[in-house]
């Protein structure tokens, strides 16, 4: 067995240890975000959410996603994939497997942020199968898996649309459908903070996102060769260094006030953005692209606030505004040396051509996303008697209607529990 | 007494009725405030006299907005009492008339302050000889709650009995800043926060979230500022009056203070105007605060932004000014 096919093996088994381990992040910052009394469900519902994907993924995603036999919307092969060596890659097929199951993972995560502290677990469940069969994979067919936009050269190199913006419009549909959370609007229409309960947790799992980053972008090579990986890396630690100063620049200018979450929110908004570009790119176009993006960001949770979409942890804004914008910049910046899939960008006299593509990737994607998902969910609603937990378990926390006890015993317990559980 | 007002319901009755036809004064509107407490004081010794009749000294003040004359339509109690008498039951009788005096306020209109700066609170309500001890004891401890203490009292005005005695308590005040600049210092370090209200941008920055979205917080980005500011300064000079007003009346007249306090009066007028202009019916004590920047024309916004602006330069000039006297 070759060198060469050993260490791709190795790297991106490296790559797929900090993706899986990028829920760690998630878990951290949307625990923080969000109030104590649901700080366990938070914490606890990723895990499980990230497990039952992991079934689905191996039952039908993977197949979908890069089975042979494919129709316009998947392909047809390789379900309940059995570890047998695939044709055509340079690396372990179980590798390349795992790798692909910690993106979907992700993907479900993000959607699932737009639920956050009101949905029941039953919809957390019926969700987390439907949108791993047939929501994330036919997206990822189409951009990865040799699909219509992968011949149209679409430029995704890591995720943006397939990974961000799905997980996003997955959580708009949501968002709209679970409507906001008690007390997060006024009658007279303006809106509250609600805090989250530990902004340290925030901030930490910005941090463990940032450097799973990493795994997710560079990782993203498939391969050791040539060391490109580090060149990723490189633009991708510029994008989420520049998008969190910008970030912070901008809260500041408009405001009067440097802004902790939305300067985290710059930071992951830098890295959405550049998950698409990274490969392609200078290292200078990444600072732009890192720079817009912590900007489109503060602008983008006004937007959703402004509307009336409350929208818990940004994963709309993060995810979402920053997924688009990504996707498009490579249309912009993508340098004729690093165009190995697609063309240069209207900056490298490529014309409008890419960024037509990657415009009519990002619409297509989207609509197609955000449509299954709320029919998924619109259906749901019927069928289960609503997505929401009754107004009394909304507000007692949903540690304590979902789960029956408590991320923080100590602050919530009755008085004879706490002294024996503390 | 009010025109054969004898009970807190019935004053509370007149003075809902008077209060709106004050929309455009604020100087009347204080004065008609001053008219409703000293009556509040009228019932509850009268109150209290049903117990029992004492002769003994007293004087009652007011403190906070009160007592710098600087009330809006709402606004919460503050005040306290000094006596001479230095028995046991005079202690017991005054705090007692403290309470009641409290009670009539709230049932009045005069919500309970929070701080507790209150007649019924023991601090804000003792003999003569235990103030200036408590006053001295401030002084000597220079901490953040006694500075604060310091602040509060120095707004006191008295509303009935024997004026001379808040004088005499704040005369220590001078006598200690004449010897001990520091004090000043001190003072100065415990009240300059403000709240900024102006952007990079030379943007206004109102609040962003919650139900005054949208409209600026006038209290702290401009009222207490402001008055901080000038009390610093009326602490510095010796200067005993209590409207914030009146205190840069008598700075305008100083040497090496001149025309700008000029400026900061006509901005603090307009403030107290804005104040009562956009004053409806069904605010609550902390919707006073708050300006509808919309209702604002251009030329308002314009002026309001120079107001603000001219906020900060005061507070420059403050720390300056209170810095050079510092040895």
């Amino acid at each position: 067995m070759d060198a060469t096919f050993l260490m791709n093996s190795l790297w991106v088994m490296l790559g797929a240890i900090l993706v899986i381990f990028m829920l760690g992040g998630f878990i951290m910052l949307e625990a923080g975000s969000t109030r104590m009394k649901n700080a366990g469900h938070i914490a606890g519902k990723t895990i499980f959410t990230f497990g039952l994907a992991s079934l689905v993924f191996w039952a039908v995603g993977f197949g979908f996603i890069f089975g042979d036999n494919a129709n316009f919307l998947v392909g047809l092969s390789n379900f309940f994939y059995s570890g047998a060596e695939l044709e055509g890659l340079s690396l372990s097929s179980p590798v390349f497997f795992v790798f692909q199951l910690a993106f979907a993972g992700i993907a479900i995560t993000i959607a699932l942020g737009g639920f956050a502290e009101r949905a029941k677990l039953s919809v957390y469940l019926i969700f987390t199968i439907l949108f791993s069969a047939i929501v994330y994979p036919v997206v990822a067919h189409w951009i990865w898996g040799g699909g219509w936009l992968a011949e149209h050269g679409k430029q995704d190199f890591a995720g943006s649309t397939v990974v961000h913006l799905t997980g996003a419009m997955a959580a708009l549909a949501a968002t709209i459908l679970l409507k906001p959370r008690i007390g997060k609007f006024n009658k007279d229409g303006s809106a509250n903070n609600i805090y989250g309960h530990n902004q340290v947790y925030t901030a930490l799992g910005v941090l463990i996102l940032w450097v799973g980053w990493f795994g997710f972008n560079a990782g993203s090579t498939l391969s050791v060769e040539d060391g490109f990986f580090g060149f990723v890396a490189l633009n991708t630690n510029l994008a989420a260094g520049a998008g969190a100063v910008a970030a912070l620049i901008i809260s500041w200018m408009v405001m009067g006030k440097s802004d902790v979450p939305t300067m985290l929110n710059g930071a992951l908004a830098g890295l959405v953005a550049i998950t698409a570009s990274c490969a392609f790119v200078d290292t200078w176009a990444s600072v732009v692209i890192g720079l817009v993006a912590g900007i489109l960001v503060f602008y983008s949770v006004r937007f959703f606030e402004k509307r009336k979409i409350d929208d818990p942890i940004y994963a709309l804004s993060v995810h979402g505004a920053a997924g688009i914008w990504g996707t498009l910049s490579t249309g912009f910046f993508a340098t004729p040396e690093l165009a190995t899939v697609g063309k240069p960008g209207l900056f490298y006299g490529g014309g409008f051509e890419q960024l037509g593509v990657q415009f009519m990737g990002v619409a297509v994607s989207g609509l197609y996303a955000f449509a299954v998902s709320f029919i998924i969910l619109a259906v749901a609603k019927k069928l289960m008697g609503g997505l929401r937990v009754t107004e009394e378990e909304e507000i007692m926390g949903l540690d304590l209607s979902e789960h029956g006890s408590y991320g923080y015993p100590e602050v919530f317990m009755a008085e004879e529990n706490k002294r024996l559980s503390s | 007494m009010t025109c054969g007002i004898n009970t807190y319901q019935s004053l509370k009755k007149w003075k809902d009725e008077q209060i709106l036809n004050f929309r455009s004064d604020a100087y009347a509107l204080n004065e008609f405030h001053d008219r409703v407490m000293k009556t509040v004081f009228e019932i509850a010794l009268d109150r209290m006299n049903n117990e029992k009749l004492p002769s003994w000294k007293l004087a009652w003040f007011a403190t906070g907005s009160g007592g710098r004359k600087e009330q809006g339509f709402l606004s919460d109690q503050d005040h306290g009492l000094v006596y001479e008498a230095e028995d046991p039951e005079a202690a017991t009788y005054f705090l007692k008339l403290g309470e009641e005096i409290a009670e009539g306020l709230e049932t009045v209109g005069y919500p309970y302050c929070e701080g507790k700066v209150m007649s019924s609170n023991p601090i804000w309500c003792r003999p003569l000889v235990e103030w200036k001890e408590q006053i001295s004891d401030w002084m000597d401890e220079e901490s953040w709650q006694t500075m604060r203490n310091l602040h509060i009292f120095y707004d006191s005005r008295a509303l009935a009995g024997e004026k001379e005695y808040i004088g005499e308590l704040k005369s220590l005040i001078h006598n200690r800043i004449n010897n001990n600049p520091n004090l000043l210092s001190r003072l100065m370090e415990t009240s300059m926060h403000m709240k900024n209200a102006v952007g990079p941008l030379g943007q206004l920055l109102p609040e962003e979230k919650g139900t005054h979205q949208g409209e600026l917080d006038l209290k702290y980005t401009a009222f207490i500022p402001y008055v901080n500011a000038i009390r610093l300064l009326a602490i510095k000079e010796g200067i005993i009056e209590t409207s914030t007003i009146a205190r840069l009346e008598k700075l305008q007249d100083m040497k090496d203070y001149g025309e700008e306090m000029n400026r900061y009066k006509n901005n603090f007028a307009t403030l107290l105007k804005w104040r009562l202009l956009t004053y409806k019916q069904t605010d609550t004590y902390d919707d006073t605060h708050f300006l509808h920047l919309k209702s604002l024309t251009k030329r308002e916004r314009n002026e309001l932004k120079s107001i603000l602006r001219d906020g900060k330069k005061l507070h420059q000039f403050v720390i300056r000014t209170v810095e050079k006297g510092v040895v």
